[in-house]
This record gives C-alpha cells, sequence and structure tokens, in this order.
C-alpha cells in the first residue's frame, strides 16, 4: 500500500490545521473506515518517531464496564493521556483505535463533533459506503417506487370515497377523512408538481395521463367562467340551471378521467334542484351553500350541526366556505386562511374557486363619466358601471337600476375578457391583490 | 453481554499500520422478520363530538368479563358478583368497576376559573396526591365509596378492578381484598438460535440550546451503523436487527411557548424551533436508515397530535431519510413483531402520568403496574389526553408483550417479570438520552437488556482531576 496518505494527512493536520477525525479521513480519501484508523495510527506512530512535532491524538475505548453492580457497554472518547486509565476501569476492553489526529491540544470534545458533522453532511449519499456494516435492504427507493408507495397509504379510506364534485374542475385528491390531515400536510410541504404527481399516482395511472387533467382543466375552466359572469345577473333559478349545464360539459370532458364521478355529478345535479335557497344578500353565498351541499353530499359527511367544518384540507373553496350564510365578513376571512393553502393547489382551480365566489368580483359602481356630447359640450354623468373588485371591500351595493340598464348590458362582454385576465393571476396574489383593491377602492368611492 | 460477544474476536488490532487494501472486511446486518401491528393505534377520521364516557363505558364493558374470571379464580367460583345497583348491606360479595380517585389538588379548570372559589395560581406540583384523596368504584348506573384494604395512594383513576368486601351501614363499601385484571395470554416467543438484538433510545433531544449529547449521539449513529470501533465491535453491531427510537427526538426548547400568544405579525419572519431540529433529525435518520432498519415514534414534544394514541410523525419531514425503506414511522403507542418477539411500548407519557397522580415513584414499578392491570393508560382520558374512542379501547392489553418498553424515564431500568400462566415479559424503561447519554440493547435470543453508555471528555472534567491532583 503506497504511503501517499501520510502525506495527505500530514498536509490536513499541519498545513490546514484540521482536526482529523477517521471519519473525515475516510470519506475525504475514500477508503474503508478500519484503513482510516489504522491510516491514523501508522500516522501518529511515524510523526513521533521522526520528529517531536506537537500532535495531539483522541482514542476511542468500548469496552465492558460495571458500576455498582450493573454491567454496561461503555463507548467513550478520551483523550491521549486518559487512555490508560480508562482501559484499566474497564473490565474487558473490546476495542481501541484512534479517534482524531490533530495539531492542538482539545479541551472540550465538541469540536470532534463538528467535524464529523460537517463530513458526514457533505457526502451524505456515501455515509456508510465505507462502514463495515452493510445493510440489503437498505436501498434508496427511486422517485417512481416513491409514488407508487404513497398512494397506497391512503388507499384503502379513498376507494369507497372517491367522488368529486368536478364543478369545480379540480384535480385535488379525492375526500379521503382519514388521510385529510395527510394531504393537507403534503399540500402545504409538496409544490405543485409533486401535487399533479400525487393524483396521477392515486389514480394509478401511468405518466401520461397526468397530462391529461391539465388539459381537462382548460376546458372546463371557460365553461365555469361564463356561469359565473351569468350567475350575477340572473336569478337564483337560472343559478341553478346554469349550474347544471356547467357540470354536465365540464364531467363530460372529464368523462375519461373520473367515470365514477358522473354518477355524482347526477346527484349533485339533484341536490342542487333539490337544495331549499332560502332568500340570500349575495349570489355569492347561494352559489357556495349549493356547493357545499353538493360537496357535503359527495363527501358522505352530514355534519349538519357543526357550522364549520375543521379538517377540511387543500378541498376546493366552498367546504372551508362558511355556513351562515348571511355574513358575507366571515366568507371574507374564512378566504383568508384557507388562502395559503390556495396557494399550492393548482392554479385551475382556484381559478375555478376565484370565478365562483373568491377574490375578483363585479359590481356596479357609481361613477362619473366625463364625454363629449353631439353638440360638443363635455358632460359629465353619474351611472353605474360594472366593475371588477375584490371581496375583501364591503359588499354593500345596493344595485339601482335607475336609467343605466343598457349600461351594465354592454359591460359583461368586455368585463368577461377583463375577468379572465384578472383570474388568470395566480392565487398567491390574491391576498395581495385584495389588500391594494380595498386600498383603491377607499379612493374610489369618494 | 454485547460486549462479551463483541470482544471474542482476537483479530487484528486497529493500532497498526495498514496493511493492503482488500482486507477491510463487511459484514452484513441482519434482517429481521419484522412485522408491524399498526392499525390498532391509527385513528382514522377523527370526530371530536363525542363525550368521553363512551371510553369509560367500553372499558369496563370489555374488562368485566375478564375480571369476573379472575375474581372467581381468586374467591372461589361461588363468590357473587354484583352490580352496585344490586347491593344488599351486609353481604360479602365481589362488586366489579372503574376506579376514581378524588383529589383535592387535582388541577381542574373549573375550579380555576370560578370566582366564588378565588382561587390564587397554583404552584407548579410534581406530585398532585394527598392525605385527603378518595377511591370511588363506579360501575356502569353506580358509585360508592370505598375503604379499607385498599392502597390508595398507588390506585389511579380509570383502573378497572374487581373488589371483594361488603357495603357497610354508612353506605361506603369496605374492601377486603381486591384483584386486578392481571397478564393476558402471551404465545410463546420462537427460540433463536443466535444473538440478535434490537435498539432502544429515547429523549434524543435535539433542537436544545446545550449541545453536549451530540456527540453521543453521533457515537450511537456511528456504533450502530459500524464505523466505530474495532472489528468485534462492528461484527457486534451486524447483529443489531432494528433500531427503535421511543419519543422526544426533539427537545423541550422547540416548543415556542410563545407562538400562542405573541401575535403574528411579531412572528412573521421567526422560524419554529422545530424546523432546525427536524432537518437535523433527517440527517440523523438518512445516516441510520441507510445502514439498520429504523421505528420513529414520536412523543411528547415531536410535532404530531397531542392527544394519545400520537399518529406517526409525516413523512414529508423527513425527505432525505423516507426514500429508505428501511424507515418506518410508527406511532405512540407502538407494536410490533421483531424475529417473532412482540414488542409493544410508549413514549413514556402515560408512565410520568401515573406518577403525578400515585405515590410510585420508580418508572419500572409503575410500568408492571399497568401491565398487571392490562392497559397501558388508565389515566387516559381523565389527566392524560386522548381520543375519544367509543367503540372500543385500544389501550386495553389483549396479548401479553414479550418485551414491553416505555421511553424517557430518568435512568435505566429492566425487569423480568412472569406472569401467572407462564408468561415472560421484559420491561425494559429506556432512559433519556440527552440527560444520561444511555440507550438499551435487548437480546432477543436470551431476553436480557443491557445498558449502552457513550461519553466524551469535556473541559470541566479536566479541572476536576487538576484539583484532586493538587491535594
Amino acid at each position: 500500500m503506497d504511503e501517499l496518505y501520510l502525506d495527505n494527512i500530514d498536509e490536513f493536520v499541519n498545513d490546514h490545521d484540521k482536526i482529523v477525525t477517521y471519519k473525515w479521513l475516510s470519506l475525504t480519501l475514500g477508503v474503508h473506515v478500519n484503513t482510516a484508523k489504522q491510516m491514523l495510527y501508522h500516522y501518529l506512530d511515524h510523526k513521533r518517531k521522526e520528529s517531536s512535532a506537537p500532535l495531539h491524538a483522541t482514542y476511542l475505548v468500548s469496552g465492558k464496564f460495571v458500576d455498582n453492580g450493573q454491567t454496561s457497554h461503555k463507548v467513550s472518547v478520551v483523550k491521549e493521556d486518559q487512555l490508560e486509565d480508562v482501559k484499566s476501569r474497564m473490565s474487558l476492553v473490546v476495542s481501541v483505535h484512534v479517534y482524531s489526529v490533530q495539531k492542538a491540544l482539545l479541551k472540550d470534545s465538541g469540536p470532534l463533533y463538528g467535524v464529523d458533522y460537517d463530513a458526514v453532511k457533505d457526502n451524505l449519499k456515501n455515509c456508510s459506503r465505507y462502514s463495515a456494516i452493510r445493510c440489503a435492504s437498505a436501498v434508496p427507493r427511486s422517485s417512481v417506487e416513491l409514488q407508487q408507495a404513497r398512494p397506497t397509504q391512503p388507499a384503502p379510506a379513498p376507494e369507497p370515497e372517491h367522488k368529486k364534485s368536478t364543478t369545480n374542475g379540480d384535480a385535488t385528491p379525492a375526500s379521503k377523512p382519514s388521510t385529510k390531515p395527510q394531504k393537507g400536510i403534503m399540500g402545504m410541504f409538496a409544490n405543485k408538481s409533486a401535487l399533479k404527481n400525487q393524483d396521477s399516482g392515486k389514480e394509478v395511472k401511468s405518466e401520461q395521463k397526468e397530462d391529461a387533467p391539465v388539459v381537462d382543466e382548460p376546458k372546463s375552466k371557460p365553461a365555469a367562467k361564463a356561469n359565473p359572469m351569468m350567475n350575477f345577473f340572473s336569478s337564483q333559478a337560472a343559478n341553478k340551471t346554469v349550474k347544471q349545464e356547467e357540470a354536465a360539459p365540464s364531467s363530460s370532458s372529464a368523462e375519461q378521467q373520473r367515470p365514477s364521478s358522473q354518477p355524482e355529478e347526477t346527484q349533485a345535479a339533484a341536490a342542487a334542484a333539490a337544495a331549499v335557497e332560502p332568500p340570500k344578500n349575495s349570489k355569492k353565498d347561494s352559489r357556495s351553500k349549493t356547493k357545499r351541499m353538493e360537496d357535503s353530499d359527495s363527501e358522505e359527511e352530514k355534519m349538519d350541526k357543526k357550522k364549520r367544518r375543521r379538517i377540511k384540507k387543500p378541498e376546493p373553496d366552498s367546504s372551508d366556505e362558511d355556513v351562515i350564510p348571511d355574513s358575507p365578513q366571515q366568507m371574507e376571512t374564512r378566504e383568508a386562511s384557507p388562502s395559503p393553502k390556495k396557494k399550492v393547489e393548482s392554479v385551475s382551480q382556484s381559478h375555478q374557486g376565484n370565478c365562483e365566489m373568491k377574490t375578483r368580483k363585479r359590481r356596479r359602481v357609481l361613477k362619473s363619466r366625463t364625454f363629449v356630447d353631439d353638440e360638443g359640450c363635455i358632460v359629465t354623468e353619474k351611472g353605474y358601471e360594472s366593475e371588477s373588485y375584490s371581496e375583501a371591500e364591503d359588499d354593500v351595493q345596493a344595485p339601482k337600476h335607475a336609467a343605466k340598464d343598457p349600461l351594465p348590458a354592454k359591460q359583461p362582454a368586455s368585463s368577461k375578457q377583463d375577468d379572465k385576465k384578472s383570474q388568470k393571476k395566480a392565487s398567491a396574489n390574491s391576498n395581495k391583490g385584495t389588500k391594494q383593491a380595498s386600498i383603491m377602492g377607499f379612493f374610489q368611492k369618494k | 453481554m454485547f460486549s462479551d460477544m463483541s470482544a471474542g474476536k482476537p483479530g487484528s488490532s486497529l493500532l497498526c499500520r495498514p496493511v493492503s487494501e482488500d482486507q477491510a472486511p463487511v459484514f452484513e446486518r441482519v434482517s429481521p422478520a419484522y412485522n408491524l401491528c399498526s392499525e390498532r393505534y391509527t385513528v382514522g377520521e377523527r370526530s371530536f363530538s363525542r363525550q368521553y364516557a363512551h371510553i369509560y363505558a367500553t372499558r369496563l364493558m370489555q374488562m368485566r368479563p375478564l375480571l369476573s374470571e379472575r375474581a372467581q379464580q381468586k374467591w372461589g367460583s361461588d363468590v357473587l358478583i354484583r352490580k352496585l345497583c344490586d347491593l344488599q348491606t351486609g353481604e360479602q360479595c365481589c362488586i366489579v368497576g372503574t376506579l376514581f380517585k378524588r383529589m383535592e389538588l387535582q388541577p381542574s379548570i373549573l375550579k380555576e376559573i370560578s370566582e366564588e372559589h378565588n382561587l390564587l395560581p397554583q404552584p407548579a406540583r410534581v406530585k398532585f396526591i394527598s392525605d385527603t384523596d378518595e377511591l370511588i368504584l363506579e360501575d356502569e348506573l353506580q358509585r360508592i365509596k370505598l375503604e379499607g384494604n385498599i392502597h390508595r395512594d398507588k390506585c389511579v383513576t380509570g383502573s378497572v378492578v374487581a373488589v371483594f368486601g361488603a357495603e357497610k351501614n354508612d353506605g361506603k363499601f369496605t374492601v377486603e381484598d381486591f384483584c386486578l385484571a392481571d397478564l393476558p395470554l402471551q404465545t410463546p416467543r420462537p427460540v433463536l438460535t443466535s444473538d440478535r438484538f434490537v435498539l432502544l433510545v429515547s429523549g434524543l433531544g435535539l433542537g436544545s440550546s446545550n449541545a453536549d449529547s451530540m456527540l453521543g449521539l453521533q457515537l450511537l449513529v456511528d456504533m450502530v451503523t459500524g464505523q466505530l470501533g474495532g472489528e468485534g465491535e462492528q461484527s457486534g453491531a451486524a447483529n443489531i436487527s432494528r433500531v427503535l427510537l421511543a419519543g422526544n427526538l426533539l427537545s423541550q426548547n422547540t416548543q415556542d411557548k410563545d407562538a400562542h400568544t405573541k401575535p403574528k405579525f411579531l412572528t412573521k419572519k421567526t422560524q419554529a424551533g422545530s424546523v432546525e431540529a427536524m432537518r437535523l433529525l433527517d440527517e440523523l435518520l438518512h445516516q441510520l436508515a441507510a445502514s439498520v432498519p429504523v421505528d420513529v415514534m414520536p412523543g411528547q414534544f415531536d410535532p404530531t397530535n397531542y392527544t394519545l394514541p400520537q399518529q406517526p410523525l409525516h413523512r414529508c419531514m423527513f425527505p432525505l431519510a423516507s426514500v429508505f425503506p428501511t424507515l418506518t414511522l410508527a406511532s405512540n403507542p407502538h407494536q410490533a413483531h421483531i424475529h417473532g418477539v412482540r414488542f409493544l411500548g410508549t413514549s413514556g407519557q402515560n408512565v410520568c402520568d401515573i406518577q403525578k397522580y400515585s405515590s410510585m415513584e420508580d418508572h419500572l414499578e409503575i410500568l408492571e403496574e399497568t401491565l398487571r392491570l392490562r392497559h397501558l393508560a388508565p389515566t387516559a382520558p381523565d389527566t392524560l389526553g386522548c381520543y375519544p374512542f367509543y367503540q372500543k379501547d385500544p389501550f386495553i392489553l389483549e396479548e401479553c408483550p414479550h418485551v414491553y418498553f416505555s421511553g424517557n424515564a430518568p435512568e435505566f431500568g429492566s425487569k423480568l417479570i412472569t406472569g401467572a400462566d407462564g408468561q415472560e415479559v421484559l420491561l425494559v424503561c429506556v432512559p433519556d438520552f440527552s440527560s444520561c447519554q444511555t440507550a438499551c440493547l435487548v437480546n432477543l435470543r436470551t431476553l436480557t437488556c443491557e445498558p449502552l453508555a457513550f461519553s466524551a471528555f469535556s473541559a470541566h472534567e479536566e479541572d476536576e482531576s487538576e484539583m484532586n491532583v493538587s491535594h
């Protein structure tokens, strides 16, 4: 065996002034730990014979130790001068070897830990490559195996509950109460791509189908988007029929993916039709109530006594929404808290949520319009115009239809485009967006 | 003993020059037959809309037949077993019910907030027992005060017992004798031909402000993964087939109490103490899992739910370590078969709670008491947080384990007890590693346990020896 290592160790100890532990040496030189220990011993021996350079070493002693009748196996790191003493106190010495070599005398064993920690941290993948024990089963799983392993965890519970209202056009995992905590935490920690992977894994489909849900979402998005616009200007009954129509196309588009959800759709539609709609202030709430009832039916949780769902995870929207219909403020605050969860959901999902009841909405606001009329005079008129605003503002807009009906009729066409653009924003901005809009709204009201 | 086994090799010493490269030996880790019995303690859908009375009802229902049988074995098959509503004065009979200990000093939220009591906040106590405690036996319909030959200070609320005696004129039941459900039946453990070890550690205490135990922890990991020690020791370590971390992986310092009281805008940029500690834990587990199968149980200070049974830590917190199939995230309490030997244990919350509400001090004694009561945590849900079960009580021991452990004990303790039907159980109190630097090594062949101590040197030890010399 060539003696190059002697020079290497010499360089580390003297020139770089390092503390060379056996583990650090084994990872640096790529040798077996026992070889590293022997190398250290050899170096120590060699240097001491050669010159009286001040070198210090620590040793590892392990063995049987009897203490008040209790025998134990003791492993300790000792300084060189304590070595013989400790050895003599043990009843049976199992192993002794050099632990580290350094130039300065160590008062404390703390730096030894630091050196080993850094060494392991830099070589995490190889940390047990040079050890003396090999474990056959400790083979890191590949990412494919990991994905397959993940859904098997929540597998038993989700199968019966693999239903989702696809009016959300969502790709969220089916609601499994037992895995809701898991999914929630996963939603917090995982990124969007991981979420998509989860979905594909959950449905036990190959990688190609992963794209399909994503493709589905844009398709269902416009369908869903059309309806909120109409909802704002139509009656509640029309609301429901529109919703059912929306449900039909989106379910058909997602038919391939979720065949089991179709009976769900009919069930949802029936639920929506049968839902008793008490008069509500804002249409937003009526939509939420419908959706909530759908969700509650679909998830088979008849928690009618419970006003708040506690452990609802990144389920879209309405399940988090407040049941109490006549307090829009509460809805806003509730929305604020699930919004961090929303951030990790897929963007399309949040769009659905947005267009139904979330951040940006349209309302009619009294505004002054200045224009030049036929006679060339500049005229200022006050009129109601639809504009997009954020939910953080107060919802108290008593729509005065007055003489401005033609105006609103023109608005939907143009506002639809605006709305789409506005909803393209990621929900991550929704929080900031609402805050800014509220400041703007303050000035505009004047 | 581990030491004896490891020292047996007369092979090459490491205090010599390295020979050729090839001679570095590599030992194969023994792979155990492992069977995780986790269904009992995983709580699926959780609904907290139920009352806790249901647990007591089902506990009594499940244990009544067992206790009736024991009573008949002890006091004769013709002993009268009565319900409380059928009691007649003066008649000697046996009653089965749940014990309730009324303690003056037991913290009660109702007393605290009641203004008429005008209570000052109580100083933190270690024990809540006093001389004015009373024992009451409850069954499905009624309750009755107990007095007489029963160890009031050793009993805790929630234990189901059978007492023998008579009701006196004053409405109290005078106890002449009592009996517990005792150990359940045990399937005999398989005979192993060679030594197999399981390492039990608890109280790693990562994330604490003092890092004294970190080197000890590193030495532990190195020893188990076969990097430390000579060849004999490494081959001995290869026989460690499993490592069980029994709770309190994070230190108490990571529990940031201010988080609840501080307003959010002050804590926006600060990170919870447990985040860094979890990262450390992940790296540690990565090193371990790369070499040995590991079971990780959560404990009192770990990021999981508070109520028993604590659910396993989530794998997303271990991005490095969870790629290994050798990592098993277990619940607390934890039950598993390793090489056919049945392990059952907790992270120590049940034992600590009983210690607070009874006169028993020794963790080992308390462990034995819970085994004899046939219930892991009798004080749940009275003083120990637990989930409101209603169909069955999962803490009742249905089959006797071979190794019964509890973590985070102040010191190491181990004892072998035998049951009436020939059961053999090894009780192990796993010490808190951050303070004792000791782990437990259980030998599955002989069903014995030995402590494994780690130590390093530090500055003030040196000063002490210097002082001695100066005399």
